[in-house]
């Protein structure tokens, strides 16, 4: 690679996107005006925001005066709030169970008409049933019948009376009158309630032994509130608080009443120290926000130079041009990517300059908002470089595919859908730092930065080198398509193609190739992924072995068997070479079984190590280990767990799948895509990494021998071996004397094999695994065409 | 020297499915002349002149250019050629200096050969009177001079050209006739094609006429007149085609075959 190309190109980008007046304003005039506009408004927004009061209809007979009040005039009892001031948001609005009723029907009456509206409310009557606005009035109570009493608590008789509506008319009522709106929240006491109370007090109070006390079965008040309506909500968080003090008042009675001291019940407090350090507790509050705006600002920075840099190119006609000078297509990628990168660097940074000054404004003006802390900045700038590198590559592979900057743009969508919920995850409270959490790409950063912008550093340090592997590897792999991209003729020379399904079915099966495309490898992957996720809601998870069997022969047969026969016969002329039914070569099936059994400690003791580091859930490891409960057959678990999925999984994904990526040029790229589809089938993720890495192996036995039936046997060896493995007890591992050769029990059942054994196994892998590499394989077209331009490009470097 | 041996390409079609572009093309070029490929809009002319200019690579045959594989040794043919077609732009944001100076480093040229080189240059193609000014602003023939400049200015021996005169007026075109014709003199070995029967006539010392992605036929003017006992060019490019007219096209029902060559 010539740098001195790249930097050329560098350059004359840069240069041309400083000569254009959007990428200037967007750049850098946009992030200096906005965030000051948007602090501007903020502060004249919040002088208007205030705690709005809600509405309680209060039925029912309340106790007297021996009782603490619950209610004083309109509003709840001022003892009963935190601050006296807090009473101002419950309005109360005392009635009886048929004046509640009564105004239900009337509030779920159709509306009265125009010139009834102009009505001024009266001073005490309960709100109507308004709409909800943004300024509510609801301190005006709507017009009840003249029969309600106004103010102050409501002394009823110690007995119901005759006429007293039912629990559920009851219900119905606060119910409708709740959904309306009229009121937030209906508190219902039944009508004993209150002689209960009094009845326990006055026995109390004569000092009567408790079998002679009446039972403290006081009748529960029943709370009606709408979950759907945040101000309901609010109102009843207002109002259970209320009541439980209440509560605490009477029962504080109760004691003094009994006797006791008032205490007694509640006999100490709990008293709060806040030790959070000056500064740390506005950090945990940036720490959520900036290190989202910094993806997101990466992401943006970068799409839209990228969608210029690509897309604009070949629609001014300047692509071809730079295609037939020296530059080599990797030197014009990595001088684009570079451009794109130092506009998204510029981006984030200049957006959380102005972000940052401008947040230290605002906190002076609200006090509830502390600044951010400056050294949050500097860990932002340092996550720039990586997150810019990722999101700029992605965006140039997918800015050199579109045709247009129009069609460009549609592709800022998919990418933000895939990026926010890595980026929003992180922020649920929960979600910490670990080292599982720390290789998942961007999820991870976007943790360690909180950590570090939090000023947890002792915290965050260790998991600094697998968050910067897992980015870099990202990136490479992001830069790698985008020179992909660049090298396809059918991307960059792509003409518009008018879309007609039946054209397009008619030449799918009209134009068969021998083996699958890569878009039809694709496709077959993507779709036994979808029919097992629909499938999985079908089909009822296994509690026990004949669960499991049913639901394993299911999924092998039509999830991933079905799809992949079915293309093979659609898509393909010759269905022989696409699923590599070719005769292995001789000792190439006893080799393959060899390999299994010598990887078989090595794939234990990877397994250990995922499980250590992604541990299962105890439900999910419970319901495992159920499914194997019992006395069980053998033979019917090698059938279900081993022959089965070997032949199915073999045939769809180093048959189908593999022989379709093959067409990629590469070998061990099409080896690894596979492998990947063939990890995800798998439905626990644990197992879905090992089984990853397992397929890579087997993808390379069936490219280096051409046949399908090594990989076949491979996968019957390994899967057997490994459930006859965990399956091993503490009897019988007493029993089997060579099994504590070479292995411990691992917990009540399975095994864990010695290093020793682990590193004999290795020397007997690698030693395998150089014989298959001896093999003379078939190369496709595409990996000998791409093998003479190595070659020769090696030569010219040489020379 | 450009050597051409069984070129093809095939590409897939939504509509025509497996398309070759080009079956089993052959030709050469050499230094002083210019080999003109003539023939209809769709008859490959640019895809033939992409595959020599490393744009696109072939499904089948050899294409060398000064002893350089197209395909194996794509940086060395890239460093020989100048390539200019009707697709080709200049870059709207930056001036024509700047521009034909950003490709001679592409190229290689020391800073100061550079500017002599670039001197000399806008000298002979009358371009100093817009050196300065961006390509958003330039005309058609202006445009046409930089592309000329941007694909001269590293002295390449072989020279392809793809329908340049596409989209310019009678002088522009004149113009810029005159000025292949110089370079011809100057010992270039140069690929022109057009479909411009004119164009060919005046300045070709070979023609190819491509139809339908093959040669109907190859020679100097004078051997392709006597070969089909017709003097005006047009009318004998007609008459080779005609013969084609009257049958399906064959690349449309033409299914991949192995790799050949």
């Amino acid at each position: 690679m010539n740098w001195k190309n790249i930097r050329l190109i560098f350059v004359r980008e840069v240069r041309d996107q400083m000569r254009d007046r959007r990428t200037l304003f967007m750049i850098f005039v946009l992030p200096i005006l906005l965030y000051p506009l948007l602090g501007m408004t903020f502060l004249q927004i919040a002088q208007f925001v205030h705690e709005h009061p809600t509405s309680v209809f209060v039925v029912g007979p309340l106790p007297d005066e021996a009782e603490p009040a619950l209610v004083s005039g309109s509003r709840f009892a001022e003892d009963l709030f935190e601050e006296p001031d807090e009473a101002r948001l419950l309005i109360a609005h005392r009635g009886t169970a048929a004046q509640l009723l009564v105004e239900a029907q009337r509030q779920t009456k159709p509306k009265p008409a125009a010139h009834d509206k102009h009505r001024a409310p009266q001073a005490d009557a309960a709100p109507a049933a308004e709409k909800e606005s943004a300024s509510d009035p609801a301190s005006e109570p709507s017009t009840l019948p003249d029969t309600l009493p106004e103010t102050g608590p409501e002394t009823e008789p110690a007995t119901a009376p005759a006429t007293e509506p039912s629990l559920t008319a009851v219900a119905a009522a606060a119910e409708k009158l709740v959904r309306s709106g009229a009121y937030q929240v209906v508190v219902y006491f039944p009508p004993d309630f209150a002689p209960r109370l009094q009845d326990y007090r006055e026995a109390l109070l004569a000092h009567k032994p408790a079998e002679a006390r009446p039972a403290l079965a006081i009748p529960s008040p029943q709370l009606y509130f709408n979950a759907a309506q945040e101000k309901s909500q609010l109102a009843r968080a207002r109002v259970a608080e209320v009541l439980a003090k209440w509560r605490s008042q009477i029962g504080e009675r109760n004691l003094v009443a009994g006797n006791l001291p008032p205490g007694a019940a509640s006999c100490f407090r709990v008293v709060s120290h806040d030790v959070a350090e000056a500064g740390r507790r506005e950090a945990a509050m940036w720490s959520k926000v900036f290190p989202f705006l910094l993806l997101i600002w990466a992401l943006t920075g970068a799409f839209y130079p990228a969608i210029d840099l690509c897309a604009g190119e070949k629609e001014r006609g300047t692509l071809e041009t730079l295609l037939s000078s020296p530059a080599a297509r990797t030197e014009i990628v990595w001088g684009k990517l570079l451009t794109v990168m130092l506009f998204s660097m510029a981006t984030v940074m200049l957006n959380l300059i102005s972000l940052g000054i401008t947040g230290l404004f605002v906190a002076g003006q609200l006090p509830q908002f502390g600044p951010p802390p400056w050294s949050s900045l500097l860990w932002l700038l340092v996550a720039l470089i990586p997150v810019s590198a990722l999101f700029s590559g992605l965006c140039l592979a997918l800015a050199a595919f579109a045709r247009s900057t129009k069609e460009g743009q549609y592709y800022l969508m998919p990418l933000v859908l895939v990026t926010m919920p890595l980026v929003i995850v992180p922020m649920a409270p929960g979600v910490e730092l670990t080292l599982g959490n720390s290789l998942i790409p961007v999820t991870g950063i976007v943790l360690l930065l909180r950590s570090f912008v939090e000023g947890d550093y002792a915290h965050a340090l260790p998991f600094v080198p697998p968050v910067v592997a897992v980015t870099i590897g990202c990136c490479l792999l992001a830069i790698r398509w985008a020179v992909d991209q660049f090298n396809s003729e059918t991307v960059l020379f792509r003409e518009s193609e008018r879309l007609d399904l039946r054209v397009w079915l008619w030449r799918l099966l009209r134009d068969r190739e021998p083996t699958p495309s890569v878009a039809e490898a694709v496709l077959c992957g993507v779709l036994i992924l979808v029919i097992k996720f629909f499938l999985g809601f079908a089909l009822a998870m296994p509690t026990d072995f004949a669960g499991l069997a049913k639901t394993a022969v299911v999924t092998q047969l039509v999830v991933v068997l079905t799809p992949a026969l079915l293309m093979t016969i659609m898509l393909t002329s010759s269905p022989r070479k696409t699923l590599l039914l070719a005769r292995a070569p001789r000792w190439a099936l006893p080799a393959a079984a060899l390999l299994a059994l010598f990887v078989h400690p090595l794939a234990n003791l990877l397994q250990q190590a995922v499980l250590k580091l992604y541990p299962i859930n105890d439900e999910v490891a419970a319901r495992l280990e159920s499914m194997f409960e019992g006395p069980f057959n053998v033979w019917a678990i090698l059938l279900v767990i081993a022959v089965l999925p070997a032949i199915c999984e073999e045939l769809a994904f180093r048959g189908f799948i593999l022989s379709g990526f093959r067409h990629l040029g590469h070998k061990w790229r099409a080896i690894i895509f596979s492998s990947v589809f063939f990890g995800l089938t798998h439905a626990i993720f644990q197992q879905s990494v090992i089984t990853t890495l397992i397929g890579i192996l087997i993808g390379y036995l069936a490219v280096q021998t051409g046949s399908l039936w090594p990989g076949i046997v491979y996968h019957i060896t390994h899967n057997s071996l490994a459930v006859l493995s965990g399956r091993v007890t503490a009897a019988e591992y007493e029993r089997f004397a060579p099994l504590r050769w070479i292995a411990n029990l691992a917990g009540e059942r399975g095994l864990s094999y010695h290093w020793t054994v682990a590193a004999l196994a290795a020397w007997a892998v690698l030693s395998l695994l150089y014989w298959f590499h001896r093999q003379p394989y078939r190369k496709s077209p595409e990996e000998s065409l791409q093998e003479a331009i190595d070659h020769h490009a090696a030569q010219s470097l040489a020379g | 020297m450009i050597h051409v041996r069984e070129l093809t390409k095939a590409y897939t079609d939504l509509e025509r499915g497996k398309f070759v572009a080009l079956d089993r093309v052959s030709f050469y070029a050499l230094p002083g002349q210019i080999f003109g490929l003539l023939g209809p809009n769709g008859a490959g002319k640019t895809t033939a002149l992409r595959i020599l200019s490393t744009m696109l690579r072939p499904t089948g045959g050899t294409v060398s250019i000064n002893g350089y594989d197209v395909v194996t040794q794509a940086a060395e043919v890239r460093h020989q050629i100048g390539f200019l077609s009707a697709n080709t732009g200049i870059y709207d944001r930056m001036t024509a200096w700047e521009m034909v100076a950003y490709f001679g480093r592409l190229y290689g040229l020391p800073e100061d050969k550079l500017d002599a080189r670039m001197d000399a240059i806008f000298s002979r193609l009358k371009m100093n009177d817009f050196r300065n000014v961006l390509g958003a602003k330039l005309s058609t023939g202006m445009r046409q001079k930089v592309s000329i400049a941007r694909a001269i200015v590293h002295d390449p021996p072989v020279l392809i050209f793809d329908e340049p005169t596409t989209g310019l007026d009678v002088l522009v075109s004149r113009a810029l006739l005159r000025t292949v014709a110089e370079l011809r003199d100057q010992g270039k070995c140069i690929v022109f094609s057009t479909h411009i029967m004119r164009e060919a006539e005046k300045l070709c010392d070979r023609v190819a006429i491509v139809h339908r992605g093959c040669i109907r036929a190859c020679g100097t003017l004078e051997e392709l007149r006597d070969q089909h006992a017709q003097h005006d060019l047009e009318e004998l490019f007609f008459q080779l085609i005609s013969a084609d007219s009257n049958t399906p096209d064959p690349r449309s029902a033409v299914l991949l075959e192995e790799y050949r060559g």
